[in-house]
């Protein structure tokens, strides 16, 4: 699966696509809210998106409310630094979010598993 | 765990170090009033970048750390709470405290090895972020709060960056002291090889005078080889020892930073607006001369702030800008280091300078009259000069300018010197060696005893026949190019007693006098001596704790054969010399006749311009000086004068202009001016004649009976 990690930190960004390439997916990288748009025209086969919460100028939650705005559903999870429920709560129509831990290499693809099991 | 996430540890090293020295910039332009919200945001994004990617990697000292130091940062975006030293000190510490763990990160990239999260700092800053309130109704208490929370060592670590960039061993100081005294005492015992070497020459060339043979032959083989051993084996040495003492080097940027800090805090407290400029921090200088650098420098700092820059009003009144300067710079110059704090303030006039020196009666008028404008600038490093009227509880501290002087000369080894135009503002100047552990050495002998000069003193070294000394008011001189240089003998001035003479392997044979030429600022003082036994790097050792007031003793030195030998300090011998000769300067100057006739002595050297004095205030005449034909002009213009004695190569102004311009005022036109100089040539002296100079005096056979005996002819 063809999977946009948008983050403005790119270790973090970095470590996130370890994480997905890890189980099998393609990544692509952006490092803020402009070049993940670029990046899903450019990419029409992107499948889903992984964003961090806090960037500059855009910030995730500003990022998914753009994409429904603009009538892209593509499925949206939301990786915080902060706590997860302050971000869900600010956005319930998000698809998950989840906290930007050391155990990313497990809740990201369960969160993953559960989004796109919703979908189908 | 599927995938091994601690690979990125180290691009997570690098990219924290890049954030935190990011925010140290920004907290440096916060902390002087810059904190739009630009800035803010950014030392906000740079701690949430650290706590997002540190807590990926399970780093929770430091994810823990940085998201306090988040907290604080988002209240203060918010506006929540205000910029104060107290919060921008919390700030400090907690980017510190990142920094640390960072390096520790480093040398271990276990996270597991991390030391425990700082609590109580995380607390502070979550409680400064908080307690917005009391931070907004009083400042002053809120400030000092959280300060005192914190655990010591957080403090202790920011003291000492130069260990904490990377590649480091932390190692105790007094294990590095140990070593460098080791080290010290393996150099020192090298002396002994040496000696070792010269006795087995000595047998060598005995054994080739007194025989042919297998056992010379080998003897010599033997002797040359131990001779090439010894000498690779103290480059060696002094390599090691040199790399030893760079360990314990350290930028001044130790002293710099919190002195600016001061700065910035003493300016706040004063009302005043004041930017300090660093420059040359990087400058590494030994660990044991930082120490004691502190408090001299931060007193200059003090007195600028509070007695050179003035207020805005003030200064825009002056037509100033209305924010001062400060600057702290240090440059280095061989084996020196020069420091230079300079303000751009009110400056010290010299009137104000005469005025308190005589309320004090540190000075007699009479001495006044006489001082040259530096001499008189010297006046405030006097005990007593800098005292209560003049220093607020600010620059107080009980603490003058001469204990300044004091740290800087007999603690430093170093020289200081003040600068200052009135309006203009003030500059100290400040040259200390690199290390105090290891200097340039002469030893020399005096009436059988070795003693020390460290290089630094030392301005040559010449022979001069005895015939060459010139007697001026009852003392001994030397003309050293174009300049008189007092003689005095070592061996009498500290009054060292006579020892039997020792063997030696080269006596000196001829009957010249030794002089050890010493200068301090722009003072000579000669020195006779018997003999130079030997020049070279040595290593210093103090003075045990209960001799260390023993101003005249620098510190001693070990030779061959587990020999001390003091080194003698030279600003205090120069003292001891001045005092020496002060009984015939007072009773000249008490001694006065009914119509003391006024001489203006003009010339660049100090040491001449003292003897031309003394000589002719023994003769009774009242002696003004000045230090260039410039000086010598304006003072002559402003006062009135019987004669002018001036020298001919001076800067600003020579002697010939001097005497050609004094000449075309109505009042000078037909004094009596006479020409010193040591320029023999006839056509020096046509050209003096030709500008109106009454008497050419040569140097070279400088008769005070001459100068006294023209001078009267030409005044009667």
């Amino acid at each position: 699966m063809l999977i946009l990690v948008v983050d403005d930190d790119a270790l973090a960004g970095e470590m996130t696509a370890a994480v997905l390439e890890d189980q099998g997916h393609q990544v692509i990288q952006a490092e803020d809210a402009v070049s993940a748009m670029e990046q899903l025209n450019e990419h029409p086969g992107i499948e889903l998106i992984v964003s961090d919460m806090n960037m500059p100028l855009v910030s995730g939650v500003e990022l998914f409310r753009e994409l429904r705005e603009q009538g892209k559903k593509l499925p949206f999870i939301l990786l915080t630094g902060d706590d997860p429920a302050v971000a869900s709560a600010q956005e319930p129509a998000l698809d998950a979010c989840i906290m930007k831990d050391f155990s990313l290499d497990e809740t990201l693809p369960q969160a993953i598993a559960q989004v796109l099991a919703g979908y189908n | 765990m599927a995938l091994d996430i601690r690979k990125f540890i180290q691009r997570f090293i690098e990219e924290a170090r890049d954030h935190l020295s990011n925010m140290g910039e920004g907290l440096a332009a916060l902390e002087q009033g810059g904190g739009d919200a630009e800035l803010i945001n950014g030392l906000f994004r740079s701690a949430h970048t650290i706590k997002g990617s540190s807590r990926m990697l399970k780093l929770v000292p430091v994810t823990e750390t940085a998201h306090s130091l988040e907290d604080l940062l988002s209240a203060l975006r918010e506006q929540r709470v205000s910029a104060s030293p107290g919060v921008c000190s919390l700030l400090y510490q907690g980017v510190d405290a990142l920094t640390d763990l960072v390096e520790q990160l480093t040398n271990n990239p276990d996270p597991a090895a991390l030391t425990p999260v700082n609590s109580q700092l995380c607390q502070a800053l979550k409680a400064a972020a908080e307690e917005q309130q009391l931070l907004s109704v009083e400042p002053a208490a809120s400030a000092s709060v959280p300060e005192v929370i914190v655990a010591p060592e957080v403090v202790q670590e920011a003291s000492n960056p130069a260990l904490r960039t990377s590649d480091t061993v932390r190692i105790r100081l007094s294990k590095l002291e140990e070593l460098i005294k080791l080290m010290g005492e393996v150099v020192s015992s090298h002396a002994g090889f040496r000696e070792l070497v010269d006795t087995a020459r000595q047998l060598d060339r005995r054994g080739q005078l007194e025989g042919r043979g297998e056992l010379p032959a080998a003897w010599h083989q033997f002797t040359r080889n131990l001779r090439e051993t010894v000498i690779a084996q103290e480059d060696l040495m002094q390599e090691l020892h040199d790399k030893a003492l760079q360990m314990r080097m350290l930028p001044l940027n130790i002293v710099f930073e919190p002195a600016s800090r001061l700065v910035r805090d003493l300016a706040r407290s004063l009302g005043k607006q004041v930017e300090c400029r660093i420059r040359g921090a990087e400058i590494e200088l030994d660990r044991q001369m930082i120490d004691q650098l502190a408090d001299p420098v931060i007193h200059l700092l003090r007195n600028a702030l509070d007695h050179g820059i003035e207020t805005p009003e003030a200064r825009q009144a002056k037509g100033k800008p209305s924010q001062g300067l400060v600057s702290l710079s240090a440059r280095q110059d061989g084996g020196w280091v020069e420091l230079e704090i300079s303000d751009d303030g009110a400056g010290i006039s010299l009137e104000a300078i005469r005025s308190k020196a005589l309320k004090k009666e540190l000075v007699t008028p009479e001495q006044l009259e006489t001082m040259s404008d530096q001499e008189v600038m010297d006046l405030i490093f006097l005990p007593g000069f800098s005292t209560s009227a003049m220093i607020t509880e600010l620059s107080g501290r009980g603490v003058g300018m001469d204990v300044v002087k004091r740290s800087i000369v007999d603690g430093l080894q170093g020289v200081i010197s003040m600068h200052s135009t009135p309006g203009e503002g003030s500059r100290f100047v400040l040259r200390l060696p690199l290390s105090l552990a290891m200097m340039r050495v002469l030893l020399v002998q005096s009436a059988g005893h070795q003693v020390g000069f460290t290089a630094q003193y030392v301005a040559e070294l010449i022979s001069m026949p005895e015939t060459a000394l010139i007697n001026v008011a009852d003392r001994n001189a030397v003309i050293i190019r174009n300049e008189f240089v007092p003689v005095v003998n070592l061996a009498e001035l500290i009054g060292l007693p006579a020892l039997p003479e020792e063997r030696r392997l080269l006596p000196r044979t001829e009957k010249d006098l030794l002089l050890l030429v010493t200068r301090v600022h722009h003072e000579k003082l000669a020195l006779v001596v018997d003999e130079l036994l030997d020049e070279r790097d040595l290593v210093i050792k103090q003075l045990p704790e209960h001799l260390r007031d023993r101003p005249m003793i620098a510190g001693m030195v070990t030779t061959g054969h587990n020999r001390l030998v003091s080194l003698l300090h030279v600003p205090c011998l120069m003292d001891m010399a001045r005092r020496s000769r002060q009984p015939s300067a007072v009773s000249a100057t008490t001694a006065k006749t009914e119509k003391q006739r006024r001489i203006l002595v003009v010339d660049d050297s100090l040491n001449t311009r003292e003897i031309e004095r003394d000589v002719l205030e023994a003769w009774g005449y009242q002696v003004t000086l000045a230090e260039n034909g410039q000086d010598g002009l304006d003072k002559a213009l402003a006062d009135d004068f019987d004669a002018v004695l001036t020298d001919v190569e001076m800067p600003v102004m020579d002697g010939f202009t001097l005497t050609a311009r004094l000449r075309q005022d109505e009042r000078y036109s037909n004094r009596p001016i006479v020409i010193i100089t040591s320029r023999e040539k006839e056509s020096d002296r046509r050209r003096g004649i030709e500008v109106g100079a009454d008497a050419y005096i040569v140097k070279g056979s400088f008769d005070q009976n001459s100068l006294v005996d023209t001078l009267r002819v030409l005044l009667d």
